[in-house]
């Protein structure tokens, strides 16, 4: 979560400036080749990479109060998955897969766990990893002085002291209260491994068992890592990555244009951008395929959105399809309010009705006729703006008048967010379904964004922890996400693809929701 | 002139004082504090209140205020709410960076406008004069995030002569950050030089038909010696005001072009505290501002002071010198208008 403010929010002064630079460029190339601006790419490109080569990657840098500790809220992302693992980690249907634990099993109650450790892991200091490592980390993410945002999903199911080791390879995870999904739990980035005795240090030391190991760091500066060749799945296809702190995205794109960077992360080019980037001789565009989650919040204690009925018609009122077309120019999924991607294997394939004339008819009965308000939206993301106004277009249809207002960027998470009745908002996608459905909308949880809650779906969501058989855990998921698409005050009209502006040298460069994959990416010779 | 200058020194100390004032107050009515900003959407209500217990927020604004004054007085700007390190270091090497591109902008675009702007002037509504004229006007009207743009596009992209961004952070030396500093400075200087050009010509205009030139040069005196001598010195004197204006608004047109070339100088500095709302930063660079602003403006009064001997002789009555200054210049405005 601490990665989804950085994104777009320095894009107040460049945004002017990247549309001049994009038609010029586009212009110049016009003239220079004759050649047509290039279409975003669908897929990044594969090859051998060369050996010996360094990736430059230019990233937002969230403040100089970030850290290498991967358990705060102020961590700084694009490190943690070069230089630490985790136990375990999700692949990109959503299921949780080996990472540090070799293999795992549970009590049929669901409510003890037991992961056993990889042989000859060793961290970059050369100390082997032991399942004493293992307890430590989790004490530190369940530290209350830490602040851990992981802290919230796992201290109510459970305790530092439920944490033990069985053997230095064995970790057992004695929970309070039954949890089927529980290793997935384990697979958000704040769970990372650090070696014991190492909470005061981790945070400029960055010492783990990654695939590179630190060599020089500065916290909202510069930074790099090199290949650790004793990494327990071989060393990686690059030497090294060094690490700009660049924040303005206008100028994270002219370095990349310029050559002098090699990726720009966390930033998601506004499609006039992508253009410029594709068409460019030494710098193309990926994506990561529906690692965008858009979200149009509905205040559920505001009393426009308290009503069910209101509701439900504010989502029959629009057809999604109109807003991945618009907003996205296609570059995305529809979501139906399923906030399950659907690439997921628990994604629940429902399409929902689209009924402008029913839901005016829902709005009369309510008492709602001719709703009107403003729906609130910023540059805090290129997509949040075309986003709103694609919706508030769509429901007019409804005889629902919205007025989209644009609020300040730097203020928009603390000052809009979860205050005004109707705004849109974003999240990463690659959470655990388990992750998404519990933090973001269960009842009284601190992410739930609409402050909903339903007295059935907090059921489901028990009831899911506590079967261990699979399928059957899918079928609650699924009813789970019925409910949502039902009742829900959290709409998702879309997944957003995300724009990556890399090098054409790059290859093999894949992300999942924000995970990266740094063992594979490379640099063609 | 003794006491006046130290009469001003007073003036100018108030100033700083008022104006670290005001920015405090300022900040203080920004939605969001720095816990909230740091912290983002992971932003709950015991991080929030863990992070301002921490960092002495729950302290009522005006003893904050007094506080840091007193610590400023004695030199002590007080550390980082967000990184945590003294401002006092911090604001030096952002500083020293600035200047780096702020000292060559200042030579190049002075020394240049000024030549220029005599040149367009003695030679009126001739070809040279018009398109003088019409290339500062045109350098005038582009903003510097537009001509930041255009450069970089031209001499960085499209033929790779010089960096488009800085990567290296503040603590980079001198050396490194030496080939990155003349996009930037191109660009100041061409927004800067413009109005002096503007300037210089117009009041160059003007001395050149007033009674005594006409005296000097009916008296047969070279003409270079009639320009030299007798017509520059005058002529300089309205150019002078506009090159400490323009001095103190580069601090502030140094913000937009250092974070379009990610130049680790005060105005990245500024942006990103005053977007964190890391008070103790925003007041040093304010402060710091303010001093510049200042500084300039009296240094100009002074050179005014030396330059005409009118000034000098009106003792204290330094209003009645600005008011010719500024007659001269709206005369002289008023008569560059005319074709």
């Amino acid at each position: 979560m601490s990665e989804t403010h950085s994104i777009g929010r320095r894009s107040v002064l460049s945004t002017g400036l990247l549309l001049g630079s994009g038609l010029l460029l586009g212009g110049l190339t016009g003239c220079g080749s004759g050649s047509k601006v290039a279409e975003i790419p669908m897929a990044a490109a594969t090859g051998v990479p060369a050996p010996g080569r360094r990736l430059r990657i230019a990233r937002p840098a969230a403040s100089a109060a970030e850290t290498l500790d991967p358990a705060s809220s102020l961590s700084a992302y694009e490190y943690l998955g070069a230089i630490y693992n985790r136990l375990v980690k999700l692949d990109d249907k959503g299921v949780t897969v080996p990472d540090l634990a070799a293999e795992w099993s549970s009590t049929s109650d669901g409510k003890t766990w037991t992961f056993n450790l990889r042989r000859g892991v060793i961290f970059h200091d050369r100390r082997p990893l032991t399942a004493a490592d293992v307890v430590y980390t989790l004490g530190h993410i369940l530290d209350p002085d830490v602040g851990s945002p992981q802290a919230g999903v796992l201290s109510p199911i459970l305790e530092a002291s439920g944490v033990t080791a069985s053997d230095p390879h064995t970790v057992v995870f004695n929970l309070t209260s039954p949890n089927a999904e529980f290793p997935s739990l384990l697979t958000a980035y704040q769970c990372y491994i650090i070696p014991v005795d190492s909470a005061a240090t981790i945070g400029a030391t960055g010492i783990g068992t990654g695939p590179f190991k630190l060599s020089d760091y500065t916290p909202a500066g510069r930074g790099a890592v090199e290949a650790f060749v004793d990494h327990f799945a071989g060393p990686p296809a690059l030497a090294g990555i060094d690490f700009y702190s660049v924040q303005d995205t206008g100028a994270r794109v002219n370095a990349l244009l310029a050559g002098q960077i090699d990726l720009i992360s966390q930033t998601n080019l506004d499609f006039a951008t992508a253009r410029v980037v594709a068409s460019s001789p030494n710098a193309t565009v990926a994506r990561a395929k529906d690692a965008q989650w858009y979200t149009i919040p509905m205040l559920a204690t505001s009393k426009e959105f308290s009503d069910p009925l209101v509701r439900q018609a504010m989502k029959l009122a629009y057809n999604p399809k109109d807003i991945v077309a618009t907003a996205l120019q296609g570059n995305g999924s529809t979501g139906w309010d399923n906030p399950v991607p659907p690439g997921y294997e628990d994604h629940l394939d429902f399409t929902r009705e689209y009924d402008p004339e029913k839901a005016r008819s829902l709005l009369k009965k309510a008492g709602a006729e001719g709703l009107q308000l403003p729906i609130y939206t910023s540059s805090y993301d290129s997509v949040f703006t075309p986003m709103a106004v694609a919706y508030a277009d769509a429901v007019k249809a409804a005889g629902i008048k919205l007025t989209v207002t644009s609020a300040s960027s730097d203020s928009y998470y603390t000052e809009i967010w979860m205050k005004k009745p109707l705004s849109v908002s974003y999240w990463f996608t690659g959470r655990p379904v388990d992750q998404l459905l519990n933090q973001v909308f269960r009842s009284g949880s601190s992410y739930n964004e609409s402050a909903w809650s339903n007295k059935t779906f907090d059921q489901l969501l028990v009831s899911a922890r506590g079967e261990m058989n699979d399928a059957k855990r899918r079928g609650i998921y699924q009813d789970a996400q019925r409910v949502i698409i039902d009742d829900g005050a959290d709409m998702t009209p879309m997944f957003g693809d995300r724009l990556v502006g890399l090098s054409k040298e790059v290859v093999n460069y894949s992300e999942f929701g924000f995970e990266f994959d740094y063992m594979l990416i490379g640099l063609k010779s | 002139m003794t006491q006046l200058i130290l009469r001003r020194l007073g003036t100018a100390v108030l100033t700083i004082v008022l104006a670290s004032l005001l920015v405090f107050l300022a900040i203080q009515a920004l939605p969001g504090d720095v816990a909230q900003q740091i912290l983002g959407r992971d932003a709950t209500e015991e991080s929030i209140a863990k992070m301002r217990s921490e960092l002495g927020l729950d302290t009522p604004v005006v003893l904050r205020y007094l506080q840091w004054l007193f610590g400023a007085v004695q030199g002590d700007f007080g550390t980082s709410l967000v990184s945590g390190e003294p401002v006092g270091p911090t604001l030096l090497l952002h500083f020293r960076n600035t200047l780096l591109i702020a000292i060559p902008t200042v030579l190049i675009s002075v020394t240049l406008s000024i030549l220029l702007g005599v040149f367009a002037g003695l030679r009126r509504n001739k070809w040279q004069d018009n398109s003088i004229s019409l290339i500062s006007l045109v350098a005038m009207s582009i903003p510097e995030f537009m001509m930041g743009a255009l450069l970089v596009l031209a001499f960085a992209i499209g033929i790779p002569l010089f960096p488009a961004v800085v990567l290296d952070g503040p603590n980079a030396t001198v050396a490194e950050l030496l080939p990155s500093i003349w996009l930037p400075v191109i660009v100041l200087s061409l927004a800067m030089a413009a109005y002096v050009i503007r300037m210089t010509r117009t009041s160059t205009i003007d001395v050149m038909t007033s009674d005594f030139i006409t005296t000097a040069q009916l008296k047969g005196l070279r003409e270079s010696r009639v320009v030299l001598r007798h017509a520059l010195p005058t002529a300089l004197l309205p150019t002078l005001n506009v090159v400490a204006i323009n001095i103190a608004w580069m601090l502030g047109g140094v913000v937009v072009v250092e974070n379009i070339f990610n130049y680790p100088g005060m105005g990245n500095l500024m942006l990103e505290a005053v977007f964190n709302r890391d008070l103790p930063i925003i007041e040093a660079v304010a402060v710091v501002s303010a001093t510049v602003y200042v500084a300039c403006n009296l240094l100009a009064d002074l050179t005014a002071m030396l330059l005409d001997p009118r000034q000098r002789l009106a003792k204290g009555s330094k209003r009645k010198a600005k008011a010719t200054a500024a007659g001269s210049q709206a005369t002289a405005t008023g008569e560059g208008i005319q074709p």
